[in-house]
This record gives C-alpha cells, structure tokens and sequence, in this order.
C-alpha cells in the first residue's frame, strides 16, 4: 500500500526548521541584531555581578569545591544549556501553549509526523546561540586560569571532554522536558501565563553549584530540586566533570543518578504531551 | 488543456480495491468515509457575569454541556464531492475535526479508508488533507514556497513528482508568480490558493475543505470551485465540502447532507431537498395587452411587478391550476416556471428544523429513496 512504509526523514526536516527559521530571522535583520546584542549583554552583565562577588570572597564556602575560576566553568556551562534551550525549545514551547489557546494545533496533528517532534522544533531562535561565543571564552578562559594555577593545578581527563558534553545535553533534555510539559498544560488550564515566571522560578535554582544550599532552609531544598524537579542536576553534574579533579567516587552515583533522571523526565514529557493531545479541544472557529 | 490531461493519473484506491454487490444486484463502490452515531460534546465553563459571581466561580465552577455533534450517522463513496450544509454553529466544522482526528469524540464510531481517525496514524494522515478557509497554516513570514517544500520533506514525496504536482497546481491556480513572496503580503484570495496547494501536494485520497471560499470575491470564489472541478473530476478523489455559498454548492455537488442542531436532517440529492422543502415555485409571466389581474391574493404573492412583468410565488399543487385560469382570462406572452433560488430552500430549510425541533430531541430525518 502506498504510503505506509514511508517515513518521515526526520533529520531533513528538522535542517529545513532551521534553514527556515534563518531566513526568516534574517528578512528581519535589524530585529536579529538588536536580539543578539540583547542576550549578550545580559550575560556579560550576569558575568560582570559575579566578578563583583568574588572581590568579595575567593570561593563558595570553604570545601564547596567552588572557587573563582571553578565558578566560571560552571557559570560557563549554564551559558550553554541556557543557550541552547533559549535557541531551540524555548520559541517552541511559546508557540506550542499559543497553538492549544488558538486551536492552531490543528495543522500540526495532521501531518504525519510525530506531534511532538514537529511542535518542539518548528522554530529555531539563532540569536541566543550568540552566547556559545560568550560561554566558550569564558570556559576557555577559567580552564586556562586552573591548569595554570601554582598550588594543585587542574588535571584535565581525557573522559572529562567526553562526559562534559554528554551531561550537557542530558541537562538539556531536563529542561527541555520541564518545559514541554509545562506549555502542554495549557490543554487543560485554558490560559497558561504563569508558565514562564514558573519556568524562571524553577531555573532560578539550577544557576548555583548544589552546596550553597544547606542547613534547614536549604537542605529539602535540594532534595526537591534534585529529586523530584531535577533541575539541580542540569548544570552541577557536567560543571563538576569539568571544573573539578577527576573523581569517579567523588562525581560518579550523582552523575548516574542524573541519567537516570534524564530518562525519566523524557518519558514523564512524553506521557504528559500524548495525554494533552487526547484532551486537545481544537478552538470553535 | 495540457494542464488537466497532466493531473489525470489514476487515482490511489488503497482499501476500496474490493467491490461489494448492493441489494439490487448493481455493483456499488465500497464506502470510504463510514460513521456511526457519531457524538461529540464539549464542557464549557459557564461563566457568570459580576465580579462576586467571578470570585466564587474560582472555588465553584459551573459548567455546561455543549452537544456539538449529536449521533451523525453518515456513508459517503469513493469519487462522492458532498456539501455539508447547516446553520451557523450547526457541527460542520466539529464533524470534519472528528473525520480529520484532530479532536476525539465523545461517543461512536468513524472510519475513514478504514482508518480511525482519532488514531492519528501516520498511514492515514498521509492519505486525507483538511484545509479551514478560516485558519492558515501556511509560514506566515516565509514565501509559500519554503512551506511547501517542508510539506514535500513531511511527506517525503520524491522531489520530480513535487515539482510536476506543484507546477500543474500552480498553473491551475494561476499563482507561479507568488510563490516568492511571502505569505502575510498575499490577498485572501491569493493565499487560499496557496493554502489548497499546501493541502494538495502529497495527493490525498479525501479532502476534507471547510469553507474554502469564505470572503472571498465572485471571481475568486468562482476560480476555486472551478479548480475543484476540474481537480476532482480527474483525480476521482473523495470530497466533503462545507460552505455558506449555495453557488459552491451549486458548482461542485451533487449531494447535500443537511445538519443542524447537531444531526443530520436531510441527506440526498439537490433536487430532492427543493421538492422536500421548497413547498412553492416561482411562476414569471409577461402580460400581452394593459390588462392585469386586480386581485394577486387568490393566485399566489407577488414577488414583483415590472411593468407587464410579474413574478409571483405559487404553491407547488396550485401552479397547475392557476397558469390555466390566468391563461384563459388574460393575454399572457412568456411564462416560465422556476424553483426558488437555492439560499431560499435552504433557509427554509433551516428554519422548518429549528422550528420543529426541541435541543434534546431527535430530529426527523428525511433520506429520500434516491440519490444522485
Ligand atoms: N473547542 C470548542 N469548545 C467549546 N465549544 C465548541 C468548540 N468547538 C465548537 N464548539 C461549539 O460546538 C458547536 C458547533 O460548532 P461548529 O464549529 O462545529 O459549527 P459550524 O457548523 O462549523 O458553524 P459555522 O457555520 O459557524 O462555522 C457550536 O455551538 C460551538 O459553540
Ligand atoms: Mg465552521
């Protein structure tokens, strides 16, 4: 039978996202520069507030692990998951809760295609990934300032360039399942506003190394963050292969522990996306 | 036209390769479209005017039942080009979601080439298009262009037949010199054009079209329904098409599935739904001398008088009647006899169902024996 056994070649479609999504961002060229002037600068400012601090002090509470330079391994690595996440999901997953509110959804369950593919990557914001440079230097930067240093200077481990980025794109799968399921609940609350001050709220607290919180406030704190809303493990677990000695014991259960939670946040998006779509309502027109 | 004799391949049968023998021994086509008690009703938060009345509906909700579908049985064969004709807010556009699976139902059944819609397989959604002449859903800052050649990556068509299926539609629609501009600086007309070829590039088997033609010009609109002429006829595909414009109707139907409330109330051929609910004809007549009747009343009403020309209506049983009296006391011309234009019958129509029905219940269905 005709048809049947076709499928869809998902990575062409995804490049023709892309390309599409380019030129349209560039018929509005000014609007792109503007935009990556914009996001740059909010992270040099983010940059410069934390050099601030550390004229302050030289690192995060004794032991942490976490002085100046670490720091900005770690700093840098959330540049990248942020950026990647402002590129690729976050004008998705914008777009996706103003599809459900309009019932423009419509056309994206009919192509036979996977729905959560074509919702989640319709549209590519090329503008944040500007900060790649940013965080690149930065990482540079601070690797240099580590291996360089007199007393005990960093060792980097050929696995580190291996598991650094894996965890990179592990935490970016975090995130990016947060999110999805998030603008999905808009099938059921109609409007959903509060999603991106939720979303700022909840990453809020992925943007510092896990030891800062201790003590009575800050300890089921981070139980919460890394159990249940595992957006503590984004950016800590591959910071830590980067910034910190090489240390199987010392990294290893909370880094399998963030694969595992990788999956399960996957599957959890998974199932709240396909149980959104069963409750899609289309809009009366 | 070397444009139309491209189009012409033979159409895709996928299911309906088996013939099965009707009750009078004649072949018939297998259904393509069968649905069965088809249901679909939505809950709507009934909200309340008052900000007190706001504030306590954050604790207590109230809601309704809205019964958008209710209980549509419908068969339609392979080749049909059916309208679906009904009032504002009748479930036309909720039974095509349905047919097209972008909502599920409430209760009953549908197939569609054998396929549940619902299901949303790929197998299925590469064989049916839908297009809403209110939505779009074509790259709104992108030439239709860049969309369509996502389409042919979405459906993987091979990139020869993409070009020789969008040159034919673009010839047919008169649109290859748009193809470059981008969308949002299309007319309304332009872009419906596009929208069609968006929706015809992977060759569906069954189309589904809700009001295509909607605010568009007579010239547009009579484009479109002659490409949809001409598109069905050689590809002998299956179309269900709703529309508030009886000249779509008119120009493309031949059967006519009435709905309102919800449920079918009438399902038959074009001339069947004059003779069901048209009750009058309109008789004109051209007067030879000075000498007109005085009185209209006992004859028909009069629609309206031209000098020696009167239209007039007539009960249906009457006209007969009333021809042989005017023609043996005065000196009549021409006389023609017609039925009421079409948007009359219809809105007869509607009212005649929403006069004798009570929401809840069922309404009379009225199938006539025959269909065309
Ligand atoms: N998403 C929805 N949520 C709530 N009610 C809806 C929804 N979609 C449709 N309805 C209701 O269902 C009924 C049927 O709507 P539908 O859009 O099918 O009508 P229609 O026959 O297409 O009318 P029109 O000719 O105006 O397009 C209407 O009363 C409408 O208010
Ligand atoms: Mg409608």
């Amino acid at each position: 039978m005709p048809g049947e056994s076709v499928h869809p070649s998902y990575i062409r479609v995804l490049l023709t996202f892309m390309r599409n999504s380019l030129v349209r961002d560039m018929s509005f060229r000014s609007n792109f520069v503007i935009e990556s002037v914009a996001s740059t600068s909010w992270v040099f400012m983010n940059l410069g507030f934390y050099l601030l601090i550390f004229r302050y002090t030289n690192e995060i509470g004794a032991g942490s692990g976490w002085g100046k330079y670490e720091f900005f391994v770690f700093l840098s690595t959330t540049m990248f998951i942020n950026s990647i996440i402002e590129a690729l999901f976050m004008p998705n997953a914008q777009e996706f809760s103003e599809l459900i509110r309009t019932g423009n959804l419509d056309f994206a369950l009919l192509k036979p295609i996977d729905t959560q593919f074509l919702v989640s990557c319709r549209r590519c914001d090329w503008s944040s990934l500007a900060n790649w440079l940013v965080g690149g230097s930065l990482l540079v930067y601070s690797l240099r300032q580590l291996t360089a240093r007199a007393e005990n200077p960093l060792q980097i481990h050929p696995l580190a360039f291996v598991l650094y980025p894996f965890f990179i794109v592990c935490g970016v799968a975090i995130l990016y399942s947060l999110m999805i399921s998030l603008s999905a609940s808009s099938v059921w609350l109609g409007r959903n506003q509060t999603l991106y001050n939720f979303w700022f709220y909840i990453t809020n607290f992925s943007r510092y190394p896990m030891e800062i919180y201790g003590g009575t406030y800050g300890t089921p704190l981070r139980a919460v963050f890394t159990f249940v809303i595992p957006v503590l493990i984004v950016v800590n677990v591959p910071a830590r292969w980067m910034a910190w000695p090489f240390d199987v014991a010392r990294s290893g259960p909370l880094s399998l522990f963030a694969v595992a939670a990788t999956l399960a946040s996957l599957m959890f998006s998974r199932w709240v996306f396909l149980r959104a779509l069963e409750s899609y309502r289309s809009a009366s027109s | 036209m070397l444009a139309t004799r491209c189009l012409s391949r033979p159409p895709r049968l996928g299911l309906q390769v088996g013939r099965t023998v009707g009750a009078g021994g004649s072949v018939e086509r297998m259904p393509i479209i069968e649905i069965e008690r088809l249901c679909k009703s939505y809950q709507v938060y009934q909200k309340k005017e008052g900000l007190w009345a706001s504030v306590r509906g954050l604790f207590r909700r109230e809601y309704r039942q809205v019964e958008a579908v209710r209980g549509i049985d419908l068969t339609v064969e392979q080749g049909e080009f059916v309208a679906f004709l009904g009032p504002n807010g009748a479930g036309k556009t909720t039974t095509l979601k349905l047919l097209s699976g972008v909502i599920h139902p409430t209760s009953g059944t549908a197939r569609v080439m054998g396929h549940v819609p619902w299901k949303r397989e790929n197998a299925y959604r590469r064989r049916f298009a839908l297009v809403m002449g209110q939505k779009n859903q074509l790259w709104w800052d992108l030439p239709a262009q860049e969309s369509f050649r996502l389409h042919q990556q979405i459906y993987r068509i091979p990139t020869s037949s993409f070009h020789q299926t969008l040159d034919e539609l673009c010839q047919l629609l008169d649109v290859k010199n748009l193809l470059n501009q981008p969308v949002r600086e299309l007319s309304l007309g332009e872009r419906m054009k596009m929208e069609l070829i968006a929706a015809l590039l992977h060759a569906p088997e069954v189309l589904f079209l809700d009001e295509p033609t909607i605010g568009l010009d007579v010239v547009a609109q009579h484009n479109i329904q002659h490409f949809l002429r001409t598109y069905q006829q050689t590809k002998q595909i299956t179309i269900l098409l709703t529309s508030h414009y009886m000249k779509d109707v008119l120009a493309l139907c031949k059967r006519l599935v009435i709905i309102a409330q919800g449920q079918i109330c009438y399902d038959g051929s074009l001339t069947g739904i004059i003779d069901r609910f048209s009750t009058d004809k309109v008789v004109t007549l051209l007067f030879g001398g000075d000498r007109l009747p005085s009185q209209w009343e006992p004859l028909g009403r009069v629609l309206e008088v031209v000098g020696p020309k009167v239209k007039l209506r007539v009960e249906r049983q009457r006209v007969a009647q009333v021809l042989a009296s005017l023609l043996a006391d005065y000196s009549i011309e021409d006389v023609s006899v017609e039925d009421p234009p079409l948007e009359e019958v219809i809105a007869d129509a509607f009212n005649q169902v929403s006069r004798t029905s009570v929401p809840g219940a069922p309404l009379d269905r009225i199938v006539p024996g025959t269909r065309v």
